[in-house]
């Protein structure tokens, strides 16, 4: 898995490529990627799954695990470009109620409340 | 530079922010010229009345007044709706200007009924003006705002009393009626004073107040409004009927009191062409000491004593004068001249503290209200109830009037009415008990007023997913569907384990592709030995899935299947080494479905090391099934490791309170890895205990700044969602108390880098982000001294609210806070410049207590 990550306006976007698996990651998670931000005051994040071929559950937990991080701080995350399979997936766990999926990225990034 | 000016002047009496100069003197200005104005007809009120009648048929002029302001009131409330506030306050001004002008007229014609009449009218004006004024007040400001500024503005009011009252005192023998043209004139020029009041809150409010209430648009038509629906608007909500049970009482208080006062100066002087003068000194002595008070101690009494503190001062310090009144001319004898200075002393301290402090902190208490309501119950309280008020107390003195009280014929009158000043400072003494409940109960209910202005800004995420979500479903699923294409085994358990757990939603079926043949195949494939082995053609589902369950179970314990399965899993995990992933996965599965006692429980701990973190994963599920202690060690190293870390907490919290002891001997082993030791903090706060809470406390004692941070989160997360785990006090007192000063350490350091310029525009939201952190775990700690749910209402708005939402958290702050503690968190919270919060961060690091013991002084106590 590869995540590079951009910032617009006040948005940190990453774009994450591949696999997001256990056995995959390095030292450094998506999570904690986030929470990096989320301390030097980045508080919108924007998850581009556009690339991403493959989700595990230790990628569903991280994904959960950045949503509460961001969330406590009063920050906005939200997910885009997820594969329909994906959808359904988290359309079937409830996921949907709780994360902010959006179609594209240009409307992920219109859709953050301005605080 | 007219403003500066104006600004710096005003800063030298009064606490005033930047922006505030000019509404502040507008404000003043518009009461002081309605008092001054009343102080002119108030005397000559009295004066006029006790010539053309006497003190006896004072009730019956109350009683009238009392009637009239009900029509006042309906006519006011229906008013109010229509008409725009500008409008309404001008054409009042016009109306009393215009008939103070009639009067004056009018007094020259000797009509015996005109005394009565401008009785009436003259309680109206002051009624009328005075609520219109308060309800500005109420439109314009915060509760913070108008905490600094209510002493200034109402000190105004006073000295417009002052003023017309030492007109009358000085002018009275000479011009009499004819004052009341004065009166007029200044009527005339407060109608430029409303309008310029006007023109200032159109320019700067209209955003201020919006986002934060959006029904503050004082042109909201209501279905009905008149007498009828402002009375139950204060009968129907239970803050506005103590409000209204303080103003009673208050006014029923002062009523007898001011009967007593009338009485003995009638008794005491002989001459009644001296009252208007006598009124006229004595009132504008009083008004003289109630500026002062207002001025120079009203609001240094709320800003250091609080709300309901202030509220009972004026009630005690009348009980103690009613006690004298009644007690020392009939015990001790007095004579009249005493009895007058006695008198006139209470009528004093009554006027002094009901025109500051009590005035100041009533209109304090209506500010968190709601305008829908606010406004129709200030008509009705301020306007009906308080002439209702005064007509009961007149009804009380009547009763008293009654009374045959035996006296010796040959007395002087002075002491036919001693027995009846003694019996009205009885009835004054339980009217002023009941007052003093009524105000403990007012303020009780007014933190908890501005407590429900005050909303989260966002929920929990934690709680909302808590709520939302089954996480361990949601991880199933996710892993069913990885497993089909894995292993027919690992698919078969996960289906398994999604039957007994009733989560097979037809939804879950059809997204995993569910056949139920399939389940049944793979799990008699290992008895066969043959992977993914059909029972026959496709079939549809027709069995019963409890009757599946049942039928896998029994195999599963079956004898046969247990030698099968023992020896295959031996043959993986004597080859571990060479064996497939998927292979040492399915044994890693399989073992959490046996029993503790199985031998291969004991392989567990090989398989939770493994390199692999998807055979680690299942084995770290496995052991937290089957719950063996000798597991645990393995399970807290896992921690270390991103691609096990959170398999291992979700394993570690199963285990459950029973392992508190064990995880906070890593937590407190500065040796271990410190991602180890701060995912250890985590697990704590998911098992969330009393004794996690401890654990935590102790370590947080132990000063570790490095898990400091963990530990606040942790200790906050458990204290949201266990409200009845205690926090020992003093530890959490001593680390918010260090994390103040870390604070002010730090914030004088950033200020001190900064020009002068910047230092008073710099605002609360501008900071580093280190700032709002060290301020986010201040709050945190403060939540676990203090109601959770409170505290992070205040530090939500405080952080990202609107400036109204902020003055509302830290009006409740106010409130809610020991003054320990408010002392040093006000300088982090309230609405201050930069310089100023500098300032006074550097004053109360070299001088509070609670500093200086941190710093190794030893403070006496």
């Amino acid at each position: 898995m590869q995540i590079q990550s951009r910032k617009q306006d006040d948005i940190i976007i990453f774009d994450i490529e591949g696999e997001i698996r256990r056995s995959d990651i390095t030292d450094v998670t998506l999570h904690q990627l986030v929470k990096d931000q989320l301390d030097v005051g980045n508080k919108k994040i924007l998850l581009n799954f556009e690339k991403v071929d493959f989700i595990d559950s230790f990628g569903v937990g991280e994904i959960l695990a950045s949503y509460i991080s961001t969330h406590n701080l009063g920050g906005q995350l939200k997910i885009a470009k997820i594969s329909h399979k994906l959808y359904l997936v988290f359309q079937v766990t409830m996921l949907t109620k709780v994360l902010d999926i959006v179609d594209d990225v240009e409307t992920a990034l219109s859709s953050f409340i301005e605080q | 530079m007219a403003r500066n000016r104006l600004f710096r002047v005003l800063s030298l009496v009064v606490d005033i922010k930047t922006g505030e100069g000019q509404i502040a003197a507008l404000l003043f200005l518009y009461f002081f010229l309605i008092t001054t104005s009343y102080g002119i007809i108030k005397p000559l009120r009295n004066a006029f009345y006790l010539q053309a009648n006497t003190a006896e048929k004072l009730p019956v002029a109350y009683l009238l007044t009392a009637v009239f302001m009900g029509f006042v009131v309906a006519l006011h409330s229906k008013y109010q709706t229509r008409f725009p506030r500008k409008k309404l306050i001008i054409a009042t001004l016009v109306f009393f200007g215009i008939s103070v002008f009639i009067f004056a007229f009018l007094f020259r014609t000797g009509l015996p009924w005109v005394a009565l009449l401008f009785f009436i009218w003259a309680n109206t004006f002051i009624m009328v003006l005075s609520t219109q004024f308060f309800i500005v007040l109420n439109d314009i400001f915060n509760p913070r705002e108008a905490r600094r500024l209510i002493g200034f503005l109402i000190s105004g009011g006073i000295l417009g009393g002052i003023i017309g009252n030492l007109f009358v005192g000085y002018l009275g023998l000479k011009l009499h009626d004819d004052l009341l043209f004065i009166a007029f004139g200044i009527i005339a020029i407060n109608i430029f004073v409303v309008a310029s009041i006007f023109i200032w809150k159109t320019k700067h409010l209209a955003e201020k107040t919006a986002a934060f209430s959006p029904d503050r648009h004082q042109n909201k038509l209501s279905q009905k409004v008149g007498f009828k629906d402002c009375f139950e608007t204060v009968r129907s909500h239970s803050y506005l009927r103590l409000l209204a049970g303080v103003v009673t009482i208050t006014l029923i208080v002062s009523t007898l009191i001011d009967w007593q006062y009338n009485t003995v100066v009638e008794f005491s002087i002989q001459d009644t062409d001296l009252y208007a003068s006598t009124f006229g000194y004595f009132n504008a002595i009083f008004l003289f000491v109630s500026f002062f008070f207002q001025l120079l101690i009203t609001s240094k009494i709320i800003k250091r004593f609080g709300i309901r503190t202030s509220l009972l001062v004026y009630p005690v310090l009348l009980f103690i004068c009613a006690l004298l009144i009644g007690i020392l001319p009939t015990v001790f004898l007095i004579g009249p001249l005493s009895t007058l200075v006695l008198a006139v002393t209470i009528k004093g301290a009554d006027q002094s503290l009901d025109f500051s402090l009590n005035q100041s902190v009533r209109e304090l208490l209506y500010i968190p209200v709601s305008p829908e309501l606010k406004y129709k119950a200030k008509v009705f309280i301020d306007m009906f109830l308080n002439r209702f008020a005064k007509s009961f107390g007149a009804l009380i003195l009547m009763l008293v009037m009654i009374i045959p009280f035996a006296v010796p014929p040959d007395q002087e009158p002075f002491y036919i009415w001693k027995p009846r000043v003694l019996t009205v400072s009885i009835v004054s003494l339980v009217f002023i008990l009941a007052w003093i409940v009524l105000n403990l109960k007012v303020s009780r209910e007014y933190a908890n007023t501005v407590k429900n202005k005050l909303a989260r800004r966002y929920e929990r995420a934690d709680k909302i997913v808590g709520e939302k979500l089954d996480v361990d479903f949601m991880k199933l699923v996710v892993d069913t569907l990885e497993n089909k294409a894995r292993s027919s085994i690992l698919y078969a358990m996960d289906v398994f384990d999604l039957l007994k757990q009733d989560k097979l939603t037809p939804e879950v079926k059809k997204l995993i592709g569910y056949k139920q043949d399939e389940l049944r195949a793979s799990a008699f494939a290992s008895l066969l030995e043959e992977p993914g082995i059909g029972v026959g053609p496709q079939i549809e589902e027709t069995y019963d899935e409890e009757f599946l369950i049942n039928e896998i179970q029994e195999v599963m314990s079956s004898d046969v299947y247990q030698q099968i399965m023992s020896g295959y899993m031996q043959n993986v995990l004597e080859g571990k080494e060479t064996s497939e992933v998927t292979d040492k996965m399915e044994v890693a599965r399989a073992i959490g479905f046996m029993d503790s006692e199985s031998p291969f429980a004991d392989a567990l701990d090989d398989l939770l090391r493994d390199s692999s973190p998807d055979v680690s994963k299942y084995a770290m599920e496995s052991a937290a099934k089957l719950k063996q202690r000798e597991h645990i060690p393995t399970l807290v190293k896992n921690l270390k490791n991103p691609m096990t870390r959170d398999d291992a907490k979700s394993a570690l919290v199963k285990y459950g309170t029973r392992i508190t002891g064990t995880l906070s001997d890593y937590m407190g082993d500065s040796n271990e890895h410190i991602e180890l030791r701060k995912s250890v903090i985590d697990v704590l706060a998911r098992i969330g205990n009393q004794e996690a809470v401890d654990f935590l406390l102790w370590e947080l004692k132990q000063n570790m700044s490095q898990l400091d941070k963990d530990i606040i989160d942790a200790l906050d997360l458990i204290r949201s969602e266990n409200p009845g785990i205690q926090f020992e006090e003093p530890a959490v007192k001593a680390k918010l108390y260090e994390k103040i000063k870390i604070y002010y350490s730090q914030l004088i350091a950033f200020s001190e880098a900064l020009t002068e310029d910047t230092r008073q525009k710099v605002r609360l939201i501008d900071m580093p982000d280190h700032f709002p952190k060290l301020i986010s775990d201040i709050f945190k700690l403060m939540g676990l001294l203090y109601p959770h749910e409170d505290i992070v209402k205040a530090e939500q708005n405080i952080l990202t609210g609107t400036k109204e939402a902020t003055a509302y958290a830290v009006e409740m702050l106010d409130n809610i806070l020991k003054k320990e503690v408010k002392d040093v968190i006000f300088p982090l919270v309230e609405n201050l410049t930069l310089h100023e919060r500098t300032m006074k961060c550097r004053i109360l690091l070299a001088s509070h207590p609670a500093f200086r013991v941190m710093n190794g002084e030893r403070i006496n106590s």
